[in-house]
């Protein structure tokens, strides 16, 4: 036996259950849920001791960095904006849910707006996010409408499974020394050191699929069912906290289109406007406008995009007037 | 079944455990089942090529030493591929799995090499020596140039048609490249040259022949291993040793870390780099060209040190292929430390039978580049693998007619840092080298070189961070192999303390598991 087990073997396995065991008596909440694929409730939400949560880029969720108290006076309008990419935008201040917040302060209302957008998100896992959003207080709950990411939302749920399976090619990333590190190299290397166009190529077969999936007639209409479906829980179960909530029904451009596309969203979920829902339309907003200055891809919109979403929420917000918003001007 | 894959790791496990648990004929038959497994994993239907070969050459090699089977024993091995077709067919109850003609000429093989079996032994000896040596490397050179090079030729002869205006309107079959097939049939090659050449005694049984041929931790990309070397570690017993299992293990970790660590992160530049579509400017053009250095020698000796643990595991010596080959400091030097065994058996089997340095230095140049422009066929049925061999043919030359190139890349009794300077010389020559065996197509290399011209930054993504990203992923390799500068193995580590060696295991695991990024093949496989 003495000759099985040589010093140097035996090293590097104690080395590596030494660190894993630091990791799990120190580390093991700050990485939660990192292969849930965004179906783990809190992943995202770091909450210190301070009463301060940090909203961060983990467990699958890429959220902008920003950080807001867990209560808020009765005086702070508190707006939570959740949606894909489109509302992540091109930059934190570049996006629509800052320039809401910051439009509304210039109006001398004491508001903060917070920017939930996580690339990819369908249906399903804003659902998810709005759950965890409704336990911070928000006096309003912005809600992007899309389609577009129904495809996204169904690998990862199926790769989140997987990840819990008995697999052997998951055994490693259960370990939370790997885990943390494969998230370090992912997160703070490959996606900052390398370009879009390259990272691409990592998951070309995924956007293969997707694009096939996409021309799939039926393919489409399950999607537009999930997201009435998801559409109308997120709606009810904000209501049932007595926050209300506005939709932005995203829109789609085509280039030579003279019209954008929403997919027939807005008569899907139209018909739930009542008391406490409000909706904006994307596709009615722009058309008006010579949009085609305004989109950088087919979804996704320069800032002058966002600085109209922003107006036309900020004017919507002042016409409605939603109660909170009146009482706490001044 | 990919070396970078859990089912392998399950496989190998399976294999060791059962191995030495088993007696040698025991062995022997696990070794060949689990060779056609291996391979069959990829397309089951060319285990009938790889039948075929080890049929011809086990015949063929007894015959090259005068050593008559029975007739009847050649034809019913000879049915073996055969019936692994029409088994397969029937298994997989898929009819077109496998076209009827070739089952048709599976079905003709037995009666065809037993009849050329049987006359070529009515031959005076010395002609039925040589008879059965052009049959053997006939036979593989034959299926080699039709699956690889068939193709090749036939589109060169349209396109020279069509120079003249005439269009033949040939429709040219769809044919799948067998996998591993230029490797052991090579070494098939080798293996009946040298019983002709006397070096060898031919192996007597079928199995541990077909073992041999077969062995999984070399069939698919080598090293291509010589009967001499092999061979009587398939004719007796390896005695259990646990040192084995320890430096098996070591390979097998420092070759997943030069192929998933190294060569999967360089392959992301190097994939863009060579793309079609790719706007090239030179920063990105040096930077591809280098990323792709790394990722060919990553995964190359990545492989090789994969199929050196798992054997070694197996108590079976493998060959090493690589010496520190970016240390070169000339053309002659690269090829001693660059797929070793290749560029030994190119030296063996075709420059010295074409005359080797016996004639005049024309000559001699003459055979250097001629075996070169094969090897870099060999490579890949493409033109640019043909330039990529008349480039290192041309450097050969040079190095050889240039007395001053010699005096400066003379590394004897010069300090590591007089060094230097010819390293970098010879590793800019190995990089233009690399833009041939890179480029896609003809165009492609042209506007590589085109690139190198265009220093305006902007013409292409910004090239800084995939710069840093290379440097992360290639310094790791450098410092490894700095530290072993002196040895003749470059993936031996048994020469440092313990306590670096456990370190260093400790962080290559971490290396290897966390940096999966693309399921990306050996690039190998494909020649």
């Amino acid at each position: 036996m003495k000759h099985w087990l040589k010093p140097s073997f035996l090293l590097a396995i104690a080395l590596l259950c030494t660190a894993e065991l630091i990791m799990h008596i120190f580390f093991q909440e700050d990485f939660s849920g990192r292969f849930e694929y965004g179906y783990n409730p809190t992943s995202g939400f770091d909450e210190g001791s301070d009463g301060i949560v940090h909203l961060v880029p983990a467990g699958g969720r890429h959220f902008l960095r920003q950080s807001f108290t867990k209560t808020h006076s009765p005086a702070t309008f508190r707006i939570m904006v959740i949606g894909d990419s489109v509302t992540r935008g091109p930059s934190l201040k570049n996006a629509y849910p800052w320039l809401i917040g910051e439009q509304l302060r210039e109006n001398g209302i004491q508001a903060e707006c917070f920017n939930l957008g996580v690339p990819g998100y369908g249906a399903h896992r804003k659902f998810i996010v709005l759950q965890k959003a409704l336990d911070y207080m928000p006096d309003l709950i912005i809600l992007q409408v899309n389609d577009s990411n129904e495809h996204d939302d169904d690998r990862e749920f199926k790769r989140s499974q997987d990840f819990k399976s008995w697999n052997p090619k998951n055994w490693m990333m259960k370990s939370l020394l790997l885990r943390r590190i494969y998230e370090a190299e992912t997160e703070h290397l490959f996606w900052k050191w390398l370009p879009t166009i390259i990272r691409d190529q990592k998951s070309v077969n995924d956007a293969d699929a997707k694009v096939a999936a996409s021309l799939s007639p039926e393919k489409r209409i399950e999607w537009s069912e999930r997201v009435r479906k998801y559409t109308m829980q997120s709606i009810a179960l904000s209501l049932s906290k007595n926050v209300p909530i506005l939709l932005i029904v995203q829109a789609e451009y085509q280039k030579g289109n003279p019209k954008l596309d929403d997919h027939n969203l807005e008569d899907l979920i139209g018909h739930t406007k009542r008391k406490g829902v409000y909706l904006l339309s994307m596709k009615r907003l722009f058309e008006p406008l010579a949009f085609d200055k305004l989109f950088s891809s087919g979804h996704h919109l320069y800032p002058a995009g966002h600085k109209i979403i922003a107006d036309a929420v900020v004017k919507m917000l002042r016409r409605d007037c939603l109660a909170k918003l009146k009482t706490t001007t001044h | 079944m990919s070396f970078v894959s859990y089912q392998y790791l399950l496989f190998l496990g399976i294999v060791f455990l059962l191995y030495w648990c088993l007696p040698f004929k025991g062995r022997i038959i696990l070794l060949i089942a689990g060779s056609y497994l291996f391979y069959g994993s990829w397309d089951a239907r060319f285990v009938a090529l790889l039948l075929t070969s080890t049929t011809v050459d086990y015949f063929c090699g007894l015959a090259i030493a005068q050593e008559r089977k029975n007739l009847r024993k050649v034809f019913f091995t000879a049915c073996l591929p055969a019936a692994w077709l029409i088994g397969y067919t029937a298994i997989i109850q898929d009819g077109s799995a496998v076209a009827a003609w070739v089952i048709g000429a599976s079905c003709l093989f037995p009666f065809l090499f037993g009849l050329l079996y049987h006359s070529l032994w009515r031959l005076h000896e010395v002609r039925q020596r040589r008879a059965f040596l052009v049959l053997s490397i006939l036979t593989n050179l034959g299926v080699l140039a039709f699956f690889k090079y068939f193709k090749f030729f036939a589109d060169n002869l349209v396109a020279l048609f069509s120079l003249f205006g005439v269009n033949p309107g040939w429709t040219l079959p769809h044919i799948i490249l067998p996998i591993a097939i230029s490797f052991y049939t090579f070494q098939s090659i080798c293996y009946s040259v040298d019983i002709y050449r006397n070096k060898v005694d031919p192996m007597k049984e079928f199995l541990p022949f077909a073992a041999y041929l077969s062995f999984f931790p070399q069939l698919v990309s080598g090293p291509i291993e010589r009967p001499n070397h092999l061979l009587p570690q398939f004719q007796k017993a390896a005695s259990w040793d646990v040192r084995n299992l320890h430096s098996g293990i070591a390979l097998i970790l420092i070759g997943l870390f030069k192929k998933v660590f190294v060569a999967d992160n360089c392959a992301l530049l190097a994939n863009y780099a060579f793309a079609l579509d790719t706007k090239l400017n030179a920063y990105w053009a040096i930077l591809g060209v280098m990323a792709f250095a790394f990722q060919v020698y990553g995964d190359f000796s990545g492989y090789t040190d994969i199929a050196r643990g798992s054997a070694r595991l197996l108590g079976i010596q493998l060959s090493a292929n690589f010496r520190f080959p970016y240390f070169a400091s000339n053309p002659s030097d690269f090829w001693k430390r660059w797929h070793i065994t290749l560029s030994t058996w190119f030296r063996d089997y075709v420059y010295i039978p074409l005359g080797g340095n016996h004639g005049t230095s024309l000559l001699t140049l003459r055979n250097l580049y001629i075996t070169m422009l094969l090897a870099g066929l060999w490579h890949g049925a493409s033109w640019t693998f043909v330039l990529w061999g008349a480039y290192h043919g041309t450097l050969l030359v040079l190095f050889h007619i240039m007395p001053s190139w010699q005096r400066v890349a003379d590394t004897n009794n010069k300090h590591v840092w007089q060094q230097v300077p010819s390293i970098v010389f010879m590793w800019i020559l190995t990089l233009i080298g690399w833009s041939f065996f890179r480029s896609n197509n003809l165009g492609q290399l042209w506007n590589w070189f085109a690139a190198l011209g265009n220093w305006n930054a902007s013409s292409s993504i910004y090239w800084v961070g995939p710069s840093l990203w290379w440097l992360l992923h290639v310094v790791p390799l450098l410092l490894f192999q700095l530290a072993q500068w002196k040895q003749s193995d470059e993936s031996s580590v048994k020469e440092f303390h313990w306590i670096f060696r456990g370190l260093m295991y400790a962080v290559l695991f971490i290396m290897v598991t966390t940096s999966m990024v693309t399921d990306q093949e050996f690039i190998y496989f494909q020649f």
